[in-house]
């Protein structure tokens, strides 16, 4: 496929030719070459000093800082593409060309420094390190949560939700119940919703959650009280709930 | 000019006192030479956009009386790792120069530079008046070297320490809050979002509230939400918020600190939010008409259905930072409801997973940029793409500055039609024509760079990775892009032809980052020699690049325009045109 390049490159008048091609820094590639260049005689070669040696007085101070309106002394590109009926740029890359870039791109894949992720790329996506932590951290509890359905207390879960049903007890009441933590972020939440489901059964329960107290089974299968630790601590080894009628 | 030397001296200082923009201050100093002089002495702010173009001493020897100073170092992509640590962007060398020079010096602005404890002692000694310390994405620093700042910057107003990382010497009683004498008042901005560690909170409201002028305070997450309340009832003018960690949901905490919102008749601006429990959102519920500003992307915890009922209440929102949990649903009602927003982030909260976890696709961006016409920033994570959405946006948003697509996986092609991108982002630098920044991503040829080249005019900064055939590409941009300042590649197959052939171009620019591309050694000598205004540095860990062929590329190429020549702190994994190195001309 030829390029229809329909640009129109900027042909400086004073013909300051400024490409490095000329000298002779031969690339290896031949298809490039047919494509950018070369095509310069021997005379830019003082041109290009010219250009180095441009008036030094003149460069101001302000060129180093934003939007200098000095730029404009700086010379323009040559017209770096000339085309002709034979050349047929990029119709096939160059399979030498192509192994190159390949081989550079594989040597650039790594385990990405500790991003948790064995196949990625160094700094791609694009985002800043303190976000990659914080998104770590956030997949950690989830990871937690998963886990929990794949341990079994799983009622009706499919792997791809985050639902985390655990069986809850009220002492006193002969049937079990479930509730999916995933829906709650605090005690509070949690309390209340297990009070309405059980308030059916038990007289007591005047949705007073003040009467009962919840405690919980920990993956080493240890009875804590709930309230004791934060809700993070909690949903992270939470295995099974039970609802202690409080004495006095 | 005749007329201009007419005028007394202090008359055209007097005129030039209104002028404030750096680069009218430039065109004036070029009028002739008494302009230039009257207005070297009374420029005040002065910003290097690249702390190795210019050294300390030729600042001061043109600006002998500069107030504020802003310096930018490392180049943006070291933001996502690919800079080596120890690379430079030292402060130090400016701060001392600055300590004898500018005794009167009141703001220090840092970008992506390193500066240490002792360089902020020194500055908390050096400049009486000192007034703005705003350190962002910098580090190599302390809390004592805060510390110092706080015992001895009296006439303090702002400190900020934007995503810096600060290392943190806890000593028990010595905590760095505490460090602000008990007659220091005179704070308008904090930010230490950043710090990881915590603040002595009795310090921190004493501090509140001894400050009446406090109008930005940006906590860390360690600041629990009960403590919260208290310091909001301390300062209700506050103007800017970030709060710290919200995850225990408890009724008391949730009354108190409703209480204190609603005292907080001017706040516009909120953010933090880190891990907050949705159950707490509705105490910012009475603040949401009046908030302008709303970064909510570290709040894992909150869900599409609580982020679309919180922003469907921010009317006046210009500003949305969020993670993709907002989903296209919330997107929709963000369209709907924010008429004036003018920028949009959304960042991925599971950006290494392979599977989308949210349902956020292109259709979002294309809702919003429908629904919001001042829309003019964009920064977008997402897993799918279509030619036809770009064009759509590009259509509805002529007006967009700065569009920063990132589609998470490298190359993907438009997922209609398994196209690439290119004819897509073509339309956005063609209907765009103010189109500032711009980021590509996704499957794209060198023809999205003729389009580049074609049409973006004004086009200042370019990020590109994953792109491209071959030298054609960077050679459309570097010929065609005529305001292009910036231009970081990472993993393109450029290589030195384009670069070479335009090798002058180079000198317009500040700076040219290209790392995984192909550019030779070779080419990189020739070029440090022929141009001796640009610092070509080759940045390789592999070892010296003189003990491999010339044709060999190079892992990473960091190339600005310079008045000071080498600079003197390079790292031995940095190479640069030098008598003595590899790069010589021997």
């Amino acid at each position: 496929m030829e390029l229809q390049l329909g640009l129109a490159l900027p042909t400086n008048p004073t013909s300051e030719a400024f490409d490095l091609n000329y000298y002779g820094f031969e690339a290896n590639n031949k298809e490039v070459d047919r494509v950018i260049g070369p095509c310069y005689t021997s005379s830019y070669e003082e041109d290009i000093n010219d250009i180095i040696n441009i008036d030094n007085n003149k460069r101001s101070f302000g060129q180093a800082f934003e939007n200098s309106t000095r730029d404009r002394v700086v010379p323009r590109t040559l017209p770096l593409l000339l085309w002709n009926n034979n050349n047929h740029p990029n119709e096939e890359d160059d399979p030498k060309d192509l192994e190159n870039h390949h081989s550079l791109f594989a040597a650039n894949k790594n385990v990405g420094d500790g991003d948790g992720d064995g196949d990625g790329v160094v700094g791609w996506p694009p985002i800043k390190s303190w976000r990659k932590r914080l998104c770590h951290e956030n997949q950690v509890v989830r990871a937690w949560n998963n886990q929990m359905v794949e341990n079994g207390y799983v009622w009706g879960g499919r792997r791809a939700s985050n639902s985390m049903y655990v069986k809850v007890k009220m002492e006193g009441v002969v049937i079990a119940r479930k509730v999916d933590l995933s829906q709650h972020h605090s005690f509070e939440t949690l309390t209340d919703t297990l009070m309405d489901m059980f308030r059916k059964w038990s007289e007591a329960c005047e949705k007073n959650s003040n009467n009962y107290k919840l405690i919980y089974q920990d993956r080493e299968g240890d009875w804590l009280f709930a309230q004791d630790v934060p809700w993070r601590t909690f949903i992270r080894s939470v295995q099974r709930l039970k609802l202690l009628k409080s004495s006095g | 000019m005749m007329m201009g030397s007419s005028f007394p001296e202090e008359v055209l200082e007097h005129v030039f006192s209104f002028i404030e923009r750096d680069k009218d201050r430039n065109a004036i100093s070029t009028v002739c030479q008494s302009w230039y002089e009257i207005e070297r002495w009374s420029r005040r702010r002065v910003f290097v956009g690249n702390c190795y173009a210019v050294s300390p001493l030729i600042l001061i020897k043109r600006f002998p009386d500069v107030r504020c100073l802003e310096l930018k170092g490392k180049p943006h992509f070291a933001d996502f790792n690919l800079v080596p640590e120890g690379w430079g962007a030292y402060v130090s060398p400016w701060i001392a120069a600055a300590s004898t020079a500018y005794p009167w010096l009141e703001e220090i602005r840092l970008k992506r530079m390193v500066i240490s404890d002792d360089s902020l002692e020194l500055i908390s000694k050096s400049f009486k008046n000192f007034k703005v310390l705003v350190l962002s994405s910098c580090e190599g620093f302390s809390t004592e070297g805060l510390a110092a700042i706080a015992a001895n910057c009296r006439n303090l107003r702002e400190l900020d320490l934007r995503e810096s990382e600060v290392e943190d010497l806890n000593q028990s009683s010595g905590h760095w809050l505490s460090h602000f004498p008990d007659n220091y008042t005179s704070l308008v901005s904090l930010n230490i979002a950043c710090l990881n560690s915590e603040v002595s909170f009795t310090a921190l409201e004493r501090l509140v509230g001894r400050c009446p002028n406090l109008r930005t305070l940006r906590l860390n997450r360690a600041v629990p939400l009960d403590r919260l309340a208290i310091l909001l009832r301390r300062a209700p003018q506050l103007v800017e918020l970030g709060t710290g960690e919200a995850s225990d949901l408890r009724p008391d905490v949730f009354s108190n600190l409703s209480g204190a919102f609603s005292g907080c008749k001017e706040l516009k601006s909120l953010s933090g939010f880190w891990d907050v429990a949705p159950g707490y959102l509705p105490v910012v519920y009475p603040i949401c008409p009046r908030l302008t500003s709303l970064n909510l992307s570290y709040a894992a915890t909150i869900q599409s259905s609580d982020l679309i009922k919180l922003v469907s209440q921010c009317h006046n929102l210009q500003k949305l930072w969020v993670l993709d949990y907002i989903e296209d649903l919330g997107l929709e009602a963000l369209s709907a409801s924010c008429k004036d927003l003018r920028e949009l982030r959304v960042f991925p909260s599971e950006p290494f997973g392979v599977e989308p976890n949210v349902l956020l696709t292109e259709q979002g961006l294309v809702s919003v940029s429908e629904g919001c016409p001042k829309l003019h920033s964009v920064l977008y994570f997402c897993r799918q793409m279509s030619n036809d959405a770009l064009r759509t946006i590009a259509r509805n948003r002529p007006n967009m500055t700065r569009f920063r697509l990132c589609i998470i996986e490298p190359r993907t092609p438009d997922y209609l039609n398994h196209q690439s991108l290119d004819v897509g982002f073509g339309a956005i630098v063609e209907h765009c024509k103010d189109l500032r920044r711009l980021s590509l991503s996704g499957l794209l040829t060198d023809r999205v760079f003729e389009y580049i080249g074609t049409y973006g005019k004004k086009l200042e900064m370019l990020s590109v990775a994953f792109a491209g055939d071959s030298d054609l590409g960077l050679h459309h941009v570097l010929s065609g892009c005529e305001n292009l300042r910036k231009l970081e590649i990472r993993d393109c197959p450029f290589g030195d032809k384009a670069l070479l052939a335009n090798a002058a171009k180079l000198e317009t620019m500040r700076s040219l980052w290209m790392s995984s591309c192909s550019v030779s050694f070779g080419a990189c000598k020739l070029l440090g020699q022929k141009m001796p205004r640009l610092n070509v540095e080759v940045i390789d860990e592999r070892g010296p690049p003189g003990s491999r062929p010339e044709s060999c590329p190079v892992e990473k190429l960091y190339i600005y325009r310079t008045i000071s020549g080498q600079r003197f702190d390079m790292p031995g994994f940095v190479w640069t045109k030098d008598e003595n190195s590899a790069l010589g001309l021997s």
